[in-house]
């Protein structure tokens, strides 16, 4: 777990995740699930694709995992190890090759652009990358020009000032979208309540918003967030609680 | 519930989370890319995500493709494609040049058309409201349209076939969810469409 700007904090691994805030039932009030690596130094590859194995026997909505991608054979590992997409963040600009290789094996579906964005202090942005710790030489409008091509399914667009705020979306971010930009955009960096999900999801750009902070540190925040939009006839979609459903009693008792 | 459960592995696609879902649902499926096994299954699912043509390849190759239509189409037994998995089952796929699929039934999986107002993305990504007949098996206990995970760039088009369609509609409607007989198909993911999903999966080895 990181956040806070992208200075690192250690909020708790799988297990305490489970044991502290009921997963299994957290993970019924998402439409999706984003999974990454962010550990800094050397990866323990064999211990995040068990983690992710772990998370998506219980997690019945997509899964995108990544974090440290260099190869297709590792994409190929995290989609055998129970994620539905892979994202891929400093491969976007130092590895393209990588991008469109991922794309042609698997789909163009299956990949999902982050960038990390951070304000220049004079209303543009730069894009860093390897967990937020290079910044790239880059403008990001002309870094992200490439990839209107078509080589990314969906892009996650994660401001660093706002991480792990709760202080709401920075909207300016998306200036940096290449005009016409067709791809669908997940927002993330900053959603602190269900009222900055709501502003997020009302702005035309967006097709997404994500969160760690709700997840992470508020309990059942985000099943409150989920049913407070849905209440104000939010466009969400709708399934039964996990609690109001039966299914028929089969040979293999569930885990 | 008794019989062998045969999820098919051809190399393409998160078979993992059809376990899961399977698992939950109280099956313990086996998986396998051995024409045998898969000739000898008593239900069969047929999940994947990619390239139609690579995966006809990977399936024609392998012997699995034949095995296949000897389970389904000589043994008939009880069949669910999911995503790709779906495409395939139809008689032709035109992604990269075009292939033959499994042939299970008429139909031709083309490309979401371009967008003409720029408003509509490809791929198709996220949950859609899903609407199906009331004769449904694949949707029973559902009274309104269904939401549905959908992650897909190619989709089946609506014709007169035997059998039920359940449609969705993107830029047009398509086939979201196909039943005729024993064999069943979705162009969403039931295992990644939370309860919902749950239910249409929990309907389709009940039947």
């Amino acid at each position: 777990m990181l956040s806070r700007n992208f200075r690192l904090q250690k909020v708790g691994n799988l297990s305490w995740l489970q044991q502290n805030y009921n997963f299994a039932n957290v993970a019924f009030f998402i439409d999706e699930l984003i999974v990454l690596d962010v550990s800094r130094g050397a990866r323990d590859r064999e211990a995040f694709l068990a983690a992710l194995t772990q998370i998506s026997a219980g997690c019945f909505a997509p899964i995108a995992a990544g974090g440290g991608i260099d190869s297709v054979d590792y994409a190929r590992q995290l989609l055998r190890s129970g994620a539905d997409k892979v994202v891929l963040n400093s491969a976007l600009f130092v590895q393209t090759d990588l991008v469109t290789e991922i794309a042609a094996e698997f789909g163009q579906q299956c990949v999902v652009g982050s960038v990390d964005l951070k304000q220049d202090g004079v209303g543009g942005y730069d894009v860093f990358i390897g967990n937020g710790a290079r910044k790239l030489g880059v403008r990001a409008a002309e870094a992200l020009a490439w990839h209107k091509a078509g080589s990314v399914g969906e892009i996650y667009l994660n401001c660093i000032d706002r991480d792990g705020t709760g202080q709401g979306f920075d909207f300016g971010t998306l200036d940096v979208l290449p005009g016409n930009w067709n791809i669908p955009v997940i927002m993330a960096g900053g959603v602190g309540n269900a009222r900055h999900f709501a502003e997020g999801l009302a702005n035309p750009c967006i097709d997404a918003v994500a969160t760690a902070h709700l997840f992470n540190f508020v309990g059942d925040g985000l099943m409150k967030a989920r049913h407070a939009l849905l209440d104000e006839g939010m466009q969400l979609a709708e399934w039964p609680d996990i609690g109001a459903v039966n299914f028929p009693k089969r040979g293999v008792s569930a885990t | 519930m008794g019989g062998n459960h045969v999820i098919v592995d051809y190399g393409m696609g998160n078979l993992h989370s059809v376990v899961s879902a399977l698992r939950y649902l109280g099956v313990d499926p086996l998986v396998s890319g051995d024409p045998a096994v898969v000739e000898g299954a008593d239900v069969l699912v047929l999940p994947g995500v990619g390239s139609f043509r690579k995966a006809m390849g990977k399936l024609e190759t392998s012997g699995l493709a034949d095995a296949m239509r000897e389970a389904v189409l000589a043994k008939k037994r009880k069949v669910i494609g999911i995503c790709l998995g779906q495409q395939l089952m139809a008689e032709y796929g035109t992604e990269e040049g075009g292939a033959h699929g499994l042939g299970f039934f008429p139909g031709i999986v083309d490309r979401i058309p371009a967008p003409a107002s720029g408003t509509l993305k490809v791929p198709h990504v996220g949950f859609n409201k899903v609407r199906f007949e009331a004769e449904s098996r694949l949707f029973r206990g559902f009274d309104s349209p269904v939401d549905c995970y959908f992650v897909h760039s190619y989709r089946l088009e609506v014709q007169d076939r035997p059998g039920l369609s359940a449609l969705c509609d993107y830029g047009g409607d398509f086939v979201a969810a196909y039943e005729h007989e024993h064999i069943f198909c979705a162009q969403f993911h039931p295992e990644k469409s939370q309860t919902n999903g749950l239910r249409i999966l929990s309907n389709f080895l009940s039947v």
